[in-house]
């Protein structure tokens, strides 16, 4: 093998590499069903979002608990918006007129760890949700969401800012810049299976991006059909 | 003799640094054996807040209305009372302390844990309240989060890390720029080594902070008159491990269970000798298992619910020996049911360190639907689910026999029956849970199940 011919090779790699590399970066995976349209996720319910960000010191990490829960309002109205101007995916309540307030808290924590107990193993094999592998059961009815609800959307997230010193430091000896990286997940909301999954993120202060959010929702999205027509689709088992 | 070529040098430094590490621990462990009879005061008299600390306080408000948001605190005015009560007979009277409101209140977490926050906020979770005998046990408890608050331990602690932290900095700075020179790989040898010490110390530190509050925990009990001897009884319940999650680490936080139940069984010695009426009447587990079974029933069905089956059986089962009722038998049911073919106890090698850290990388990597099918392709899990499944589907039949029987059993046989193919039976089982309990907020989850089971029965 030639010298020459070699480091083609080399650089086809490397290429290829980086290709498959910026493919995980941006990677969404879909259910079998909402690749073949069996299923349509017309009406979809956001479930409150639980992203935490902290501040990166020279001192330490700093916990930032106010710009946390402003920022975890901010994702689940961002991810609406997405949803909605994107998709035309409507967005309703999760909690239905009548429920009493008390087990409905109660019954949306609970749903919500659930999906904290799963979201570890779509991480470790993203890919296998495309295989129709995950699911919440049934139990997700229990939830009693409004009639013609398809989908539940769950969103979680870590972020990091830096301090004026800590970024000085980074230019110097180097670290980890500030991000915002999330984990979200589309769940069936009549048999519980994990419909769609995508980690978008984005480089630069997560408490004040917010163009760099939506673009990263709207990348993040990119792979789920559009809604033609508002029917709600027919129940399925 | 010093070495006298570079190479050696380094080596010299390196083997230092190694040393250094990993000698940190063990040294910071041998402080520990120090005598334990001098505690130090109940509340940090000298201790001023600066800035950083009401940063923290900041965040401790914060965090508090979190827990309430999210439905994580449990809303049962009763429990919470009971929790109030108890921390109030421990706190010295007429204690005033700067910023701090005291809150007592039950966490819903299936994982027996508590914590305080430096505002005053102790959380006790529902895993704990229900592994524990007594309302001694629970004084223990609370008693070792209020030395937290009262000893500020949160903000020395976090005071000590931001020290440690810009040092760990500091020497990753000079490390970097290290000359191209022996004495520059010497310097980068020891920078790159001394985070590692800095963050032994930040855990002896820790370490050293629960030590205080298990110690001066057993003075207060004392002082509010709960037997101190149940301070280790709690930790020799902690010590069980059911779910095999209490894996030793390279660094930790708190000392080893072990070690707590040593130091704080000879810090007793004579102390737990004296015993009064009331200490006995604080002892009374029916006493505790009375005001507290609510909450130990919600707990069970929070343990299945993200798959602490084996806890959710042992934890039924107590609450069964103490009241054999329908709704208890019921929970008994459902937490065999749950635990299908898992066995109900692990197994020695399970409990060793490298068992449970095995058990974790697995449990990353399988769903529970896939667990038990890998379990079913064995004979040991066959023989645990027909076990299991026999010893529930009995249950559920008491259940339902009672006095007053729970509908939800219904239900439990109808999933019981599903699972075994007896489509059938499962029907006549759910169709009788939707007659006797119409408002039922999972109706139409069975409804569906009905209509499924029918289907395939065409």
């Amino acid at each position: 093998m030639s010298a020459r011919s070699f480091v083609l090779k080399m650089f086809a790699l490397v290429v290829l590499l980086t290709v498959s590399g910026l493919h995980q970066v941006d990677a969404q995976f879909l259910h079998p069903k909402i690749q073949s349209k069996e299923t349509t996720i017309r009406r979809v319910v956001v479930l409150p979002a639980k992203v935490n960000v902290v501040r990166d010191s020279m001192k330490g990490p700093e916990g930032m608990a106010a710009e946390s829960d402003e920022l975890s309002t901010r994702v689940a109205a961002m991810v609406a918006e997405v949803l909605s101007k994107n998709h035309s995916i409507t967005t309703v309540s999760p909690t239905e007129p009548g429920v009493d307030v008390d087990s409905q808290k109660y019954n949306v924590a609970d749903f919500q760890t659930k999906f904290d107990e799963l979201l570890p193993r779509i991480m470790k094999k993203r890919s296998e949700v495309k295989k129709g592998r995950f699911t919440m059961g049934d139990e997700v009815l229990n939830l009693n969401l409004e009639k013609g609800t398809d989908a539940i959307v769950f969103i979680r997230g870590a972020g990091k800012k830096l301090s004026g010193g800590k970024t000085a430091f980074n230019l110097l000896v180097g670290g980890v810049p500030a991000y915002l990286q999330l984990q979200i997940g589309i769940v069936d909301a009549r048999n519980g299976e994990v419909l769609l999954y995508t980690d978008p993120d984005f480089k630069g202060d997560p408490t004040t991006a917010i163009d760099r959010l939506r673009k990263a929702l709207s990348k993040g999205f990119k792979k789920l059909p559009e809604v033609k027509d508002q029917q709600a689709s027919p129940p399925k088992h | 003799m010093l070495p006298r070529k570079p190479t050696n040098l380094i080596v010299l430094a390196l083997c230092f640094c190694v040393v250094c590490t990993s000698l940190g621990p063990v040294v910071l462990a041998q402080k520990k054996k120090a005598p334990v009879e001098a505690t130090p005061p109940p509340v940090n008299a000298e201790f001023k807040f600066g800035e950083v600390d009401l940063e923290i306080l900041e965040q401790a408000d914060l965090l508090d209305a979190r827990f309430e948001r999210d439905g994580l605190v449990l809303l049962d005015e009763a429990t919470n009372a009971y929790l109030r009560r108890i921390g109030q007979s421990l706190v010295p009277r007429d204690l005033k302390l700067e910023r701090v409101t005291w809150k007592f209140r039950a966490l819903r977490d299936p994982q027996p844990n508590a914590f305080a926050l430096p505002n005053g906020s102790i959380y006790v979770t529902t895993g704990l309240i229900t592994l524990i005998d007594n309302e001694s046990q629970l004084a223990a408890i609370i008693a070792h989060e209020l030395t937290h608050v009262m000893r500020r331990h949160t903000y020395l602690s976090n005071r000590s890390n931001r020290k440690k932290f810009l040092t760990i900095n500091v020497m990753q700075a000079v490390g970097a720029y290290a000359p191209l020179s022996v004495v520059g790989a010497v310097i980068m040898a020891v920078t790159t080594v001394a985070p590692f010490i800095m963050m032994a110390t930040m855990y002896g530190y820790s370490r050293d902070l629960e030590r205080e509050a298990d110690l001066k925990g057993i003075d207060m009990m004392i002082s509010a008159e709960y037997p101190p001897e149940e301070m280790v009884n709690v930790m020799k319940l902690l010590n069980k491990d059911i779910e095999g999650e209490n894996i030793q680490l390279f660094y930790n936080d708190h000392p080893a269970l072990d070690e707590r139940i040593k130091y704080l069984s000879s810090y007793l010695g004579a102390r737990a000798n004296t015993v009064t009426p009331q200490m006995e009447l604080n002892r009374e587990r029916k006493l505790y298992f009375q005001k507290l079974e609510p909450v130990m029933r919600h707990n069970v069905q929070l343990a299945i619910n993200v798959g602490r089956a084996r806890s959710a059986v042992y934890l039924a089962q107590r609450l069964v020996d103490f009241h054999s009722d329908s709704e208890n038998l019921f929970w008994l049911a459902e937490s065999y049911r749950a635990l299908g073919p898992r066995a109900p106890q692990l197994t020695e090698k399970e409990l060793t360190n490298s068992g449970k850290k095995e058990a974790v990388k697995l449990r990353e990597k399988r769903t529970a639907e896939e667990e038990e099918r890998d379990l079913l392709a064995t004979p040991a899990g066959k023989d645990n689910w027909q076990k299991h499944q026999q010893l529930a589907e009995e249950l559920y039949q008491r259940a339902l026999n009672d006095e007053n029987p729970a509908p939800v059993a219904h239900r439990g046989l109808g999933m019981l029956y599903e699972k075994l193919g007896r489509g059938a039976d499962a029907v006549v089982q759910y169709e009788k849970y939707l007659e006797q309990a119409p408002a039922a907020t999972d109706r139409e989850r069975i409804q569906r199940r009905i209509t499924a089971l029918k289907e395939k029965q065409k």
